[in-house]
C-alpha cells in the first residue's frame, strides 16, 4: 500500500551530505571563516570590556528605547545579577552569538518577509518553508552543518537564524499588509514609485509591528542557545548541558535564570522601542 | 525373543539419527539465557555466540535486553546465564560483589584491548600526503598547533575533548595541562557525542589535521583510520596523582580495558561443554570495531553482522572443538 519512499530520501541525503563534505568542505569552511571574521572581534571587544562598561552600556541603550531612567537602571541591575550569578564571561559569548544570529535574521527576514507582503505566489511559496523551519527538529540539520562547518558557532548561528527567522518574516509580511491603503494611495497619487512606498510609507508605518517581529526572533534565539550548545558553542548553554549531563539541577538552573535574565534585557529593551514607535505613529496620525 | 531383539533394534534404530554428530543434543534443556547489554558490540558478540550456541551445540537462545547493573543481578540470580561485556578495568560493584560471593564467574575475553586515547587521521602522520609524519606522540603537538587551528581561537590549535559532563572530559582537561598543551589548544568540548563523531568522520573524510580523544572498539575506529598519539605508559600512581592534582605536571596514558564474558556459576557447571566454548571465547577491539563499521554501513543487525563475522574470520574456528565449527559452517553454507 504505501511505496517506499523514505529508504531512498535517507540514502540520497547521507551519499550527498558526505559528497559535500569530501568534495566542497573547503567551500564551507571558507564560509564559516567570514562567519567568524564578524563574530570573534564582536565576542572579543565583548569579553575584554571591563563590565561596568558594558553594564552602561546596556543602560544607555535601554534609555534610548525608553527616555526612562528607572527602567535604564533596571535593566543595568538585571545585566549586574548575570555577573552576580558568576556567568559574565559566558553571558558575553551567548550575547555576541546572538547579535550575529539577529543580524542574520533582521538582513534575511525584512525583506522576504516585504516580498511576501507585496506578491501572493511569493507568501505561498514561502509559508510552508516557514513551517518547516520551524518545527523540524533542529538536530536534524545541526550535525550535518556541523560536517560542514566545523563543530562551534557556525552551525549554532545557522541554526539559531533557521529557527527564529519565521516570525519576523510572518510579522514584517503582515505589518505591511496592515498598513493603511489610504497612506499608500495617497503616495502612489503623489507619484511615489514602488520603491518609495516601500521604504518611505510601508515599511515606517509597519515598523511598530517589525519590532515585535524582531522581539520574537530575540526570544526564539535566546531559547536555542542550549540545542547551539550541543554542537560546541560556548555560552550559557553550555552551563545549563554541563548541568544536564552530570545530573546537577543547581547548574542547569543558574545557567537557566542567566538566559531568563538576558530575555527580559532584551525583551523588556525591543519593547520598549516598539511602543515608543506606536506612540510617534498615533501622535502623528 | 525374536519379538523382543526386533523391538530392542527397532528402538536402536529410531536412537540412532538422534546420536548423530548433524543433531547434537544441548546440554540445557532450556534456552541459555542472554542478558542484552544494549549497545552495539556487546549486542554483535551476543549475536556471534547465540549463531555458535544454536548452530554449533543445538542450543535453544533467548535473551533479556537491559541496562549493566539489572542484567548483572540477573546473572548473579540465575535469570540470565550470561553477559557479553564485563569491563574488568571498572568494573561494576554488583559484579565485583557476585563474584565475590561465588554466584558469578569471568569466562573468555569478548576483546582484551579496549582502550581510550587521543587520536589523528592516519593520512596526516603517515602516507606519501603526510603534513605531520614527525607527529608521534602528544608531546610533540605543541609544534603542531597551527595545523589544528582552532577557528574561533586565532593562535591556538583545538583540541576536540568529550562532552562536558563525562568523566572522560576531566581526565583530558587534566592531561592538556600535564602535557603543557593548555595555552597551546582550546579545550574544545563538542557538547555531545554525536558532535565528537562529526567532527572526527569530518577530519577522516577531509584528511583534515583533526586532534580528538575516542575509545574503542568502536564503529568510527573500524569505518576509518585513526591513529592514536603516544602517551607515557599507564602508571596507576602516577595516575592517582593526576587525577588528585587541580594543576597536574605528570599524566599517563590511559589503562587499556580488559573486556569478559561474564556468566551465572550454576550455568556453567551445568553446561560444561558450553561453559568450555565460553572460556575459549576471544575476540579483539580491531574485529570488534570492524564489524561495528560494518553494520553501520550497511544498515545491518547484530545478527547479519555475526553471520558476516563467522563467514569472513577464522578467529572463531579455535574456540570449539572440530564438530562444532563442522556444524556452524555447514549451518553457514560455506
Amino acid at each position: 500500500m504505501f511505496p517506499d519512499i523514505g529508504t531512498p530520501i535517507a540514502e540520497a541525503v547521507d551519499t550527498f551530505v558526505d559528497w559535500l563534505v569530501v568534495t566542497h568542505g573547503a567551500f564551507f569552511e571558507a564560509v564559516a571563516g567570514v562567519f567568524l571574521a564578524v563574530l570573534v572581534p564582536i565576542e572579543q571587544v565583548l569579553r575584554a570590556a571591563p563590565p561596568p562598561v558594558v553594564l552602561a552600556a546596556v543602560a544607555l541603550i535601554a534609555f534610548a528605547a525608553s527616555r526612562r531612567l528607572l527602567f535604564a537602571a533596571a535593566m543595568a541591575f538585571l545585566g549586574w545579577l548575570i555577573g552576580c550569578l558568576g556567568l559574565w564571561e559566558p553571558a558575553m559569548q551567548t550575547v555576541a552569538l546572538l547579535s550575529v544570529a539577529v543580524g542574520i535574521a533582521v538582513l534575511v527576514g525584512i525583506p522576504v518577509g516585504a516580498l511576501a507582503a507585496r506578491s501572493r505566489i511569493a507568501r505561498a511559496a514561502i509559508n510552508p518553508l516557514l513551517d518547516l523551519m520551524q518545527t523540524i527538529p533542529s538536530f536534524v540539520y545541526l550535525i550535518p552543518a556541523a560536517m560542514l562547518f566545523g563543530l562551534g558557532k557556525v552551525p549554532a548561528i545557522l541554526a539559531t537564524v533557521v529557527y527564529a527567522t519565521p516570525p519576523l518574516i510572518r510579522l514584517t509580511d503582515l505589518g505591511i499588509r496592515e498598513v493603511n491603503r489610504a497612506a499608500v494611495e495617497a503616495s502612489r497619487a503623489f507619484g511615489a514609485t514602488r520603491r518609495q512606498v516601500l521604504t518611505g510609507v510601508e515599511l515606517p508605518l509597519a515598523l511598530p509591528t517589525i519590532m515585535q517581529g524582531i522581539n520574537q526572533t530575540l526570544m526564539m534565539a535566546l531559547s536555542m542557545v542550549v540545542i547551539a550548545s550541543m554542537i560546541g558553542a560556548r555560552g550559557v548553554g553550555e552551563t545549563v548541558l554541563i548541568g544536564l549531563q552530570r545530573n546537577e539541577p543547581g547548574t542547569g538552573l543558574v545557567g537557566g535564570l542567566v538566559i531568563v535574565l538576558l530575555a527580559v534585557i532584551f525583551d523588556r529593551t525591543t519593547q520598549a522601542i516598539g511602543l515608543r514607535l506606536q506612540a510617534h505613529r498615533q501622535a502623528r496620525s | 525373543m525374536n519379538r523382543l531383539t526386533l523391538a530392542l533394534a527397532a528402538g536402536l534404530g529410531l536412537a540412532t539419527p538422534a546420536l548423530a554428530q548433524d543433531a547434537p543434543k544441548c546440554e540445557l534443556d532450556r534456552p541459555v539465557m542472554f542478558g542484552s547489554l544494549n549497545w552495539d558490540s556487546a549486542q554483535f558478540h551476543g549475536a556471534v555466540a547465540k549463531y555458535i550456541l544454536e548452530n554449533g551445540y543445538g542450543c535453544e537462545t533467548d535473551s533479556i535486553p537491559g541496562d549493566t547493573i539489572p542484567l548483572i543481578n540477573g546473572v548473579a540470580r540465575g535469570d540470565a546465564d550470561l553477559v557479553m561485556e564485563i569491563w574488568t578495568a571498572n568494573p561494576a560493584q554488583a559484579w565485583v560483589d557476585a563474584e565475590a560471593a561465588g554466584q558469578t564467574i569471568a569466562l573468555g575475553t569478548t576483546f582484551p584491548d579496549a582502550s581510550e586515547g587521543w587520536f589523528v587521521p592516519t593520512a596526516m602522520v603517515s602516507g606519501p600526503d603526510a603534513v605531520a609524519p614527525e607527529l608521534k606522540s602528544v608531546t610533540d603537538l605543541v609544534k603542531y598547533k597551527d595545523l589544528f587551528a582552532d577557528p574561533e581561537e586565532p593562535g591556538k590549535g583545538r583540541f576536540y575533548n568529550c562532552p562536558a559532563g563525562w568523566q572522560c572530559e576531566i581526565v583530558n582537561s587534566k592531561k592538556l595541562q600535564a602535557y603543557g598543551l593548555a595555552d597551546a589548544f582550546t579545550n574544545f568540548r563538542p557538547g555531545t557525542g554525536e558532535a565528537l563523531d562529526a567532527a572526527a568522520e569530518t577530519g577522516s573524510l577531509r584528511s583534515k589535521p583533526t586532534l580528538f580523544y575516542y575509545w574503542g572498539p568502536t564503529w568510527l575506529l573500524g569505518q576509518y583510520d585513526f591513529t592514536r598519539l603516544e602517551e607515557p605508559a599507564f602508571n596507576k600512581a602516577k595516575w592517582e596523582a593526576m587525577m588528585a592534582a587541580d594543576q597536574p605536571t605528570e599524566a599517563t596514558a590511559y589503562p587499556d580495558s580488559k573486556v569478559v564474558i561474564g556468566a551465572n556459576k550454576a550455568f556453567t557447571e551445568a553446561a560444561p561443554k558450553l561453559a568450555e566454548f565460553l572460556r575459549a571465547y576471544s575476540s579483539t577491539s580491531a574485529a570488534t570495531s570492524a564489524m561495528l563499521a560494518y553494520m553501520r554501513e550497511n544498515k545491518a543487525s547484530a545478527d547479519d553482522a555475526a553471520v558476516q563475522f563467522l563467514k569472513t574470520s577464522d578467529d572463531w574456528t579455535g574456540w570449539v572443538p572440530a564438530d562444532v565449527a563442522e556444524r556452524v559452517k555447514a549451518a553457514l553454507g560455506t
